[in-house]
């Protein structure tokens, strides 16, 4: 196995490299948004900057989920200008990846915290524009926007604290983004200048705060009460005023315009191995990134082997009613599969999540197990079925003649025939249940794949965590298949 | 020992239609007896054997073992099962056992024997189905004659007092029958109670010491070999069991020699007398090319009368009236068969040869 990884990690490099050193002229004077005529526009897939740049019709434009994809879509040459925060790619950032900013945009995007829109969130709204109020006339608010909006912070690493409450009743966040200097994590601590103006209202409210990070569909847990605050940079737009509650604006942003910077790129080291070297310290080692990894492998390798055990237990109720004599239980057991087989794993994951567990205060990981176990046991069940039933039933009369009971008939006889049929289907399901749990993230479970993306939305490197997260997926399926193997009778004699 | 009364049984298809299959089944069974049930197909003979150990449970009636209801409600069908062995027409071993272990598995898990003494009596099964070299290989190694000798050694090893044959030979190639007939024959000397749906004839004649001819849901007919095979005294038993199995060609100018040997080799194999298929091909070759090949249209017919074991070529031709032979050509015939016999028919004269 050690062979086709190190070579598929070789290929993913070259591709990497090869694409990376791409650029053309038609970049090098531009001035205002006229300017982007004709060329390639990456911006954030949904955000304000997609909405008014798909007005256009003289661009091309390419819509990115992820910052790190947006940034990797101008190194790569398959975009000639991002659009984006000016905060998002920090002078660091810029420096690292040889990327400027060719101009600010004239537009602003006034950026605010968001509340839901009933009595609570009101008054919440309310609080926290008292607590804006008096920050702007202590000047707090004007040190906080000097420190955070501009690259202070990158120099300056002692980031602001302040007093955490720990007494009354919780005040749920939601961060929808984990993006320096808004709000971003290192390690489980949370910074940026969002987390500090909310820590002012926990202070002032004298309620502690509870931060997690959820994907996009953070704003459903917002209006199902699951959360009380959204953060994570959410520009004041009219179809938003229309769900939810804004504070007042706390900065009005403008769009920028990034592109390649030809002499920065030109400095650049080429050295493939001095290259790779600091993209895995950057990546691994920095601010102690390798532990997103440890964490997420755990969460991935839990998730995993707990929805497989409930699974196969729920599987062999779910083939019992299969096999059932009365009609109408196998009906059901048909719907449930007839179900299951038809709903994205997602849905079912999300449906669970925001709808019929959003206030059982059921852990996330849990919902993620038990959403997991519901979609493996559909499968498992088959797979049982179908096991059995290639279990010719000669066999089963064989054994009944010989005097075994029809239960002794199935353990001795049929089962172990069954378990040699059925082996490999299983392994492969639960495999594919290992792949499929890299979807967790979207409920705020920060498995594997998870870490990778909050790897790579910080250091925005385009290869690095993806390849270790892949590379650690591989020893994960290994592993499940050590383990089944493990678990299971041996070919050997039955006497 | 076996008391059967009034058995029948129905079967039910989803779409509400029903098949009754046995209709009114009544018979004594007595320790020692071989009784050979035989039967044109579809006649219930084998839902008969799996209604006696309730793999096919009877609609209604009775039937006692030893003077008890096996059909009572709560009647511990397993145990009846241990005293009452099978062996299938599959020979359903169980293929992720090996030859020992299947033979061993049902006394130690079952009965509690040891393990030594289980093993012990399985090779000398083994031995006595003439297997024992055989002990650890898996049955998808075993011929079809091997895997049914297997079976039957699997159901011994259980110790029944009667054994239910469900038709043992029907999956074999007619060349491995005679292995497993041979075992089933020395267990009928032994004093085994065997019940035997089959339809090798020369073996239910030679070894039954009972034939029960089924049809039509009924057992048609109950008796000794004798009556059965040679005096039988309704008109359907004799029909079946002195019927001649025929293969019929029609020859023209024109005519597809080499398909008629192969149908004819064919029919010989499967009527297991592959020994006279040598000759079958001589004779018909003479026949046609030589002896009578200048009368044309003429009919072949290859006849085997099983119960007599009596295999004959008829050569006829229609509006002839004086036979085709003559002494160069008797005499060239008489080193290939038995007998030669000339004879007019009502509308023309047929040689007949018994081989």
């Amino acid at each position: 196995m050690k062979k086709p990884v190190s070579l598929f990690v070789a290929i993913l490099f070259l591709i990497g490299l090869a694409s990376c050193s791409s650029g053309e002229d038609k970049v090098a004077q531009l001035h205002d948004e006229e300017d982007i005529v004709g060329l390639t526009v990456a911006t954030a897939a949904g955000s304000c900057y997609d909405l008014e740049l798909s007005k256009r019709s003289d661009i091309d434009l390419l819509l990115f989920n992820k910052e790190a994809d947006l940034l990797n879509s101008l190194l790569t040459g398959q975009s000639d200008v991002i659009v984006h925060d000016e905060t998002v790619f920090n002078s660091e950032i810029r420096r690292d990846y040889g990327i400027k900013i060719a101009f600010k945009g004239e537009q602003e995007f006034p950026t605010a915290i968001m509340f839901r829109k009933d009595r609570e969130g009101e008054q919440l709204a309310l609080a926290m524009n008292t607590v804006q109020n008096d920050l702007l006339e202590n000047g707090t608010m004007q040190t906080l926007q000097d420190f955070w909006l501009t690259d202070a912070y990158l120099d300056n690493r002692t980031y602001r604290h302040v007093p955490v409450e720990t007494e009354g009743k919780v005040l749920q966040v939601v961060c929808i983004t984990n993006m320096a200097p808004i709000s971003f994590m290192i390690g489980d601590e949370w910074y940026g200048m969002e987390i500090d103006l909310i820590r002012a209202l926990s202070t002032y409210l004298h309620r502690p705060l509870e931060i997690k990070l959820y994907d996009a569909s953070g704003m459903i847990a917002l209006r199902n009460g699951m959360a009380d605050i959204l953060i994570g940079g959410l520009f004041v737009t009219p179809e938003r005023q229309e769900e939810f509650i804004f504070a007042d604006p706390y900065h009005d942003f403008h769009p920028a315009y990034y592109v390649l910077d030809k002499e920065a790129q030109a400095g650049t080291s080429t050295d493939f191995w001095e290259r790779l070297k600091t993209s895995l310290h950057k990546n691994l080692i920095e601010e102690a990134r390798w532990k997103y990894i440890t964490s997420g492998l755990l969460e991935t390798l839990k998730i995993t082997l707990f929805a497989i055990l409930l699974g196969s237990v729920l599987g062999v109720g779910l083939c019992a009613m299969t096999r059932s004599r009365r009609n109408w239980v196998r009906k059901i057991a048909g719907f449930y599969n007839w179900f299951m087989a038809g709903i994205p794993i997602l849905v079912l994951l999300l449906i669970l999540f925001y709808v019929v567990f959003s206030r059982s205060g059921l852990h996330p990981a849990t919902v993620a197990i038990i959403a997991f176990a519901l979609d493996f046991a559909a499968g498992a069940g088959d797979i049982y079925n179908t096991s059995l039933n290639a279990v010719p039933h000669g066999q089963t009369e064989a054994g009944l003649a010989l005097g075994f009971t029809r239960i002794q008939t199935f353990f001795h006889i049929v089962f172990p025939q069954a378990l040699r049929n059925g082996l490999p289907l299983y392994q492969s399901l639960c495999i594919s249940l290992l792949k499929g749990t890299s979807i967790v993230g979207y409920i705020a479970i920060q498995d594997l794949t998870r870490a990778g993306d909050l790897i790579r939305s910080r250091t925005f490197d385009p290869f690095i965590p993806l390849l270790v997260i892949t590379v650690l997926y591989f020893l994960l399926a290994w592993l499940i298949a050590v383990l089944l193997k493990w678990a299971m009778p041996k070919n050997q004699h039955v006497l | 020992m076996i008391s059967v009364k009034h058995l029948s049984k129905t079967y039910r298809n989803p779409d509400g239609s029903s098949l009754t299959v046995l209709k009114d089944i009544n018979c004594e069974i007595q320790p020692g007896e071989v009784i050979s049930i035989i039967g044109p197909s579809g006649t219930g003979k084998s839902t008969f054997l799996r209604a006696l150990n309730l793999l096919d449970p009877p609609t209604s009636g009775e039937i006692l073992y030893n003077g008890e209801n096996i059909l009572a409600k709560g009647y511990p069908v397993h145990k009846l099962r241990q005293k009452m062995g099978m062996v299938f027409q599959n020979f359903n071993l169980f293929e992720h056992m090996t030859v020992l272990e299947n033979i061993m598995y049902a006394p130690v898990k079952i009965l509690g024997v040891s393990l030594a003494e289980a093993r012990e009596e399985a090779v000398s099964l083994l031995r006595k189905v003439g297997l024992a070299e055989k002990a650890e290989v898996y049955p998808s190694s075993l011929s079809g004659g091997q895997k049914q000798r297997v079976a039957i050694a699997r159901c011994l090893a259980m110790n029944p007092e009667v054994i239910l044959f469900d038709e043992p030979t029907s999956a074999l190639d007619p060349t491995m029958v005679g292995e497993v007939l041979s075992v089933m024959r020395q267990l009928a000397r032994d004093g085994m109670t065997m019940l035997i749906v089959t339809h090798e004839m020369k073996f239910a004649r030679d070894v039954s010491s009972r034939v029960f001819f089924m049809n039509g849901g009924y057992i048609h007919e109950d008796g000794t070999p004798q009556q059965i095979f040679e005096n039988p005294k309704r008109s359907a038993t004799k029909e079946f069991t002195q019927r001649i199995r025929r293969a019929v060609f029609e020859v023209g100018d024109d005519f597809d020699f080499p398909g008629m040997f192969t149908t004819m080799t064919r029919f010989c194999i499967k009527n297991n007398i592959s020994q006279y298929c040598e000759r079958v091909e001589k004779i018909s070759g003479l026949m046609l090319t030589d002896i009578m090949a200048a009368y044309r249209p003429m009919t072949v017919r290859l006849n085997y009368k099983e119960i007599a074991d009596e295999a004959s070529l008829d050569f006829m031709v229609e509006e002839l009236q004086d036979s085709p032979l003559n002494g160069e050509s008797r005499k060239k015939l008489r080193s290939l068969c038995r007998e030669i016999i000339e004879e007019p028919t009502t509308r023309g004269f047929r040689v007949k040869l018994l081989l």
